[in-house]
C-alpha cells in the first residue's frame, strides 16, 4: 500500500478543513475567498485523478480510520463506481465553482459571499464523503451536512421566493432525514454492527426479517427525497429553479444523483442480493414509479415556461432513468445508471449554467424571451444546444450511450414496458430541448430585447460552460474508456 | 382532502412503525444482536485499555468513531454558515449602543449577580471540557455551556457590552476550530505512521503511546469545547443583531 490509500480521506476532509478557514480568510480580505476556495476543490480533483487505475473495476481499497479494524471503527471504501462518481463530483463542482465568482457577487453581497464559499465546500466535501464513506451512520452524518448546506444555499439570495422555497425543502428534507435514522437505528438493533460490508454479511442471517424490510422501506422513502424520487420530488422545481444557478447545477446534476447512488449502495451493498426476497416488493413500487417521474418530469417539463423550471423538471424526468437502471438488476442497467450520472451531471450542470448566463447577461428567465438569442450570445447558445443533444440521447453525446444501455439493461430482464416508458421520455425530452433550441435558433428576437452590442457572456463564464458541454461530447466518443470498466463493476456489484 | 391525505400517510408511517416496534429484538436481552454482537463487546471490555479513557462513551465517540465526530462538527459549523447566510453577521467595526428592548431595565440585583456568576460559568465549562475523558461531560457540553453564559450576558447587558468582549476578530478564526483540531489530529495520526485520525501512533515508543493518547483526546475536547462555544455566541449574536440595530437606527 503506498501513500496512495490516504487519498480518499484527504479528497473529504480538504475541502471541509477549507470550509471552516474561510470564515477568517473572509475576515481579512473579503477578496480573496472566491480564489483562495478554488484550491480544495482543485487539490481534490488532482488527488482523485491520481487514484484512477488504481482502484480495479472488480475490487475497492478499504482505509480504516484510526487504525480500528472495520466493525469497530468506520472505514472508508472506494470502490470503482465509488471513486467514478467522486471525480464527476469534484469535476463538477469545481466548475461550477469557476462559474460562481462573477456570477454570484450580483446576487449575494458582504459577509453573505463568505458563507457562500463556505457553504459551497462543505456540500463538496460532504457529497465526497457520502459517497466514499463504508460506515452507515457515517452516510448519515455526510448527509446531515449536505442537507443543512444545501437548504442554505437555495435560501442564500435572501429573497421571499427563495426562502419560501427553502422553507419547503426543509419541510421534506428533515423527515426524511429523521426516517434515514430511523431505518439505521432499526438496522442496528437487528444486527449489531453499523458496518456496510459486515451488515451484508448479517443481513442474511438475521432473523428479524420483519426489521428489516422496513428498515429498507424508510431507507428508499428517506434517500428518496434526497434524490427526487418521483411522488417526493415537490421540493424540487422550486428550490432547483429559484437558487442562484451555480448552486441549480449543483443540486441538479451532483445532489440528487448521489441520493440515487445512496440507494444504489443500500440496495447492493448492505442488503445485497442475495437478500432480495427482501427487497422485491419495495423494488418493483420503486420502478413504477421511476417510470411514473420519466413520463410526468418529461410532460410538465413540456408545459413550463420558466427556463430553469424547465430544466429541473427534466431533472425529475431524469432520475427515473437512474432509477430505473437501478432496479433492472442487470449489468447494462447498473452500468448504463451509472454512466447516466455522469452525463446527466455534465449536461444538466451545463444546461443550468446557461441559463444563468441569460439571466446574469439580460434577467431573461422565459422560454419565450429567448427568442434570437443566438445572434447575441452565440456562444452561450451553442453549448446550451449540444448539452441538450446530450439530455435528449442522440449520438453521439454520452447520454445516447447511457440511454442505450439503460434500455438494453431493461429489455435483458424482460422489462419491456419501462424499456418503452424509456423511449417514449427520450421523445417527451426532444420536444421540450428542441422547442428552446427552436426559440434561440430559429425565432426572431422581440422588438428591442436584443439589442446589437450585447455582449456574450465574459470568458470565466463561458470556459466552465463549453467544458461541460464537450465533456458530454468527449465521453460520447470515447465511451469505450469508462463503460467496459463500469460493466465488470457492475458485475462485480451483482 | 390535502389533509385527508397527510392524515391517511401518518396513520399508514404510525402503522409501520408500530409493527416494527413490535417485532424489534427484546429490549434489554442478553442474546438480542446489539448486546451479543463483537462490536458492543469489545467496546465494553476493551476501551478503557485500548484508548486510554476512564470514560468509554469519550473513548467511542473521540477514538474508535472519531471520524463520525468530525462529521458532527462540521455539521455544527454548517448551522452557523447557514444562519449567517440568511441572517448576515453583525457589521464589523460598528459601535452598537446598547439598546434596552424591555419596558424595565434589568435591576442592579440582575446585572450584580449575572456579572458575579459568568465567569463560574465558565470556570465550570473548563472543568467539564478538560475531565471529558474521565467523568461524564465533555468539548460539547462544556461549549454549550459556555454559549449559555453568554447567552444569559447578552440578554441582561445587550449586544454591544457582550460583543466588545468577545468580538468578531477573535471568533471568526476559532468558530472552526473543532474541526481544525480534528485534521491536525489526523494528520498527526498519518505522520506518526498510522491512518487518519490514529491517536497511537506506531511509530513511537509503545511505553510512550499512553499519555500521546491522553494529550490528543484533550486536545480535541478542548478543540470541540472552543468551537462549539464561538458558533454558539455567533448564532446568537447573528440572530439578535437586526434588533439591535433597529433600536439604534438614527
Amino acid at each position: 500500500m503506498g501513500a496512495y490509500r490516504h487519498f480518499p480521506i484527504l479528497m473529504i476532509t480538504i475541502p471541509l478543513l477549507c470550509a471552516v478557514l474561510m470564515p477568517f480568510l473572509g475576515y481579512l480580505r473579503q477578496k480573496w475567498v472566491a480564489w483562495a476556495a478554488l484550491i480544495p476543490l482543485a487539490s481534490s480533483t488532482i488527488l482523485g485523478f491520481l487514484l484512477i487505475g488504481k482502484v480495479p473495476p472488480d475490487g475497492y481499497i478499504s482505509y480504516h480510520l484510526g487504525n480500528w479494524a472495520p466493525p469497530w471503527g468506520i472505514e472508508v471504501r472506494v470502490d470503482f463506481m465509488g471513486l467514478f462518481l467522486m471525480l464527476v463530483v469534484c469535476c463538477i463542482s469545481f466548475l461550477a465553482l469557476v462559474f460562481s465568482r462573477r456570477y454570484i457577487e450580483r446576487e449575494v453581497s458582504g459577509g453573505r459571499l463568505t458563507a457562500y464559499y463556505v457553504l459551497f465546500l462543505l456540500m463538496s466535501g460532504a457529497m465526497l464523503g457520502f459517497v466514499a464513506t463504508g460506515d452507515i451512520f457515517n452516510l448519515f452524518v455526510f448527509m446531515e451536512i449536505l442537507a443543512l448546506s444545501s437548504y442554505a444555499l437555495v435560501a442564500i439570495t435572501g429573497n421571499r421566493n427563495a426562502v419560501r422555497a427553502a422553507f419547503k425543502y426543509v419541510l421534506m428534507g428533515a423527515p426524511s432525514s429523521i426516517m434515514v435514522l430511523l431505518a439505521i437505528g432499526f438496522l442496528y438493533s437487528a444486527t449489531g454492527t453499523l458496518n456496510m460490508a459486515d451488515l451484508a454479511g448479517r443481513i442474511a442471517e438475521s432473523g428479524y426479517s420483519e426489521v428489516l424490510i422496513v428498515s429498507f422501506i424508510l431507507f428508499v422513502i428517506g434517500f428518496g427525497v434526497k434524490a427526487a424520487l418521483f411522488p417526493l420530488h415537490m421540493w424540487l422545481p422550486d428550490a432547483h429553479s429559484i437558487a442562484p444557478s451555480p448552486i441549480s447545477a449543483l443540486l441538479s446534476g451532483l445532489l440528487v444523483e448521489v441520493g440515487a447512488f445512496a440507494i444504489l449502495r443500500i440496495t447492493f451493498s448492505v442488503f445485497t442480493t442475495s437478500a432480495d426476497n427482501l427487497m422485491a416488493g419495495t423494488l418493483d413500487a420503486v420502478s413504477i414509479f421511476a417510470a411514473a417521474a420519466v413520463l410526468y418530469g418529461g410532460i410538465m417539463a413540456i408545459m413550463q415556461k420558466d427556463l430553469k423550471m424547465m430544466i429541473a423538471y427534466s431533472t425529475v424526468s431524469h432520475i427515473g432513468y437512474i432509477f430505473l437502471g437501478i432496479t433492472a438488476f442487470t449489468r447494462e442497467g447498473l452500468a448504463g445508471a451509472m454512466y447516466h450520472m455522469l452525463d446527466h451531471g455534465l449536461a444538466k450542470a451545463c444546461l443550468f449554467l446557461c441559463a444563468g448566463c441569460f439571466i446574469y447577461m439580460k434577467g431573461y428567465r422565459r422560454i419565450d424571451e429567448l427568442k434570437g438569442a443566438w445572434r447575441q450570445m452565440p456562444w452561450t447558445c451553442f453549448a446550451f444546444a449540444l448539452a441538450s443533444i446530450s439530455v435528449i440521447g442522440i449520438p453521439p453525446t454520452a447520454g445516447f450511450i447511457s440511454k442505450f444501455y439503460l434500455i438494453y439493461g431493461n429489455f435483458t430482464s424482460q422489462r419491456w414496458p419501462y424499456a418503452l416508458v424509456l423511449l417514449v421520455g427520450a421523445i417527451l425530452a426532444a420536444v421540450y430541448c428542441f422547442r428552446v433550441i427552436y426559440y434561440m435558433f430559429f425565432q426572431p428576437g422581440k422588438e428591442g430585447a436584443w439589442e446589437e452590442n450585447t455582449r456574450d457572456a465574459a470568458p470565466s463564464m463561458l470556459t466552465p460552460i463549453w467544458i461541460l458541454s464537450l465533456g458530454t461530447l468527449f465521453f460520447g466518443v470515447f465511451s469505450g474508456l469508462i463503460i467496459d470498466s463500469l460493466l465488470k463493476a457492475a458485475q462485480y456489484l451483482l | 382532502m390535502k389533509r385527508v391525505v397527510s392524515l391517511l400517510f401518518i396513520a399508514a408511517l404510525l402503522a409501520l412503525l408500530l409493527y416494527v416496534v413490535a417485532n424489534m429484538p427484546p429490549m434489554g436481552d442478553p442474546e438480542n444482536p446489539t448486546n451479543s454482537s463483537e462490536v458492543i463487546k469489545r467496546y465494553l471490555n476493551e476501551a478503557e485499555e485500548e484508548t486510554h479513557c476512564e470514560n468509554v462513551i469519550t473513548g467511542i465517540i473521540l477514538n474508535y468513531r472519531g471520524y463520525d465526530t468530525m462529521g458532527e462538527v462540521t455539521v455544527i459549523f454548517c448551522a452557523l454558515a447557514a444562519v449567517l447566510a440568511v441572517l448576515g453577521r453583525e457589521k464589523r467595526g460598528k459601535i452598537y449602543a446598547y439598546a434596552d428592548r424591555s419596558r424595565v431595565p434589568s435591576s442592579a440585583i440582575v446585572r450584580t449577580m449575572v456579572a458575579f456568576l459568568v465567569p463560574f460559568i465558565i470556570l465550570f465549562s473548563i472543568y467539564t471540557i478538560l475531565h471529558g475523558e474521565i467523568s461524564p461531560g465533555g468539548g460539547f457540553q462544556g461549549g454549550a455551556i459556555v454559549g449559555g453564559s453568554m447567552i444569559i450576558f447578552t440578554t441582561i447587558f445587550g449586544l454591544y457590552e457582550s460583543s466588545q468582549r468577545i468580538p468578531q476578530k477573535l471568533r471568526a478564526p476559532l468558530e472552526g476550530s473543532a474541526v481544525i483540531t480534528f485534521f491536525i489530529v489526523g494528520i498527526l495520526g498519518m505522520a506518526g505512521g498510522g491512518n487518519f485520525l490514529t491517536y497511537a501512533w506506531p511509530n513511537i515508543a509503545t511505553n510512550l503511546q499512553p499519555s500521546v493518547v491522553t494529550w490528543l483526546t484533550i486536545l480535541v475536547e478542548i478543540g470541540i469545547g472552543l468551537g462549539g462555544a464561538m458558533v454558539l455566541i455567533s448564532i446568537l449574536f447573528s440572530m439578535i443583531r437586526e434588533e439591535e440595530e433597529i433600536a439604534v437606527a438614527p
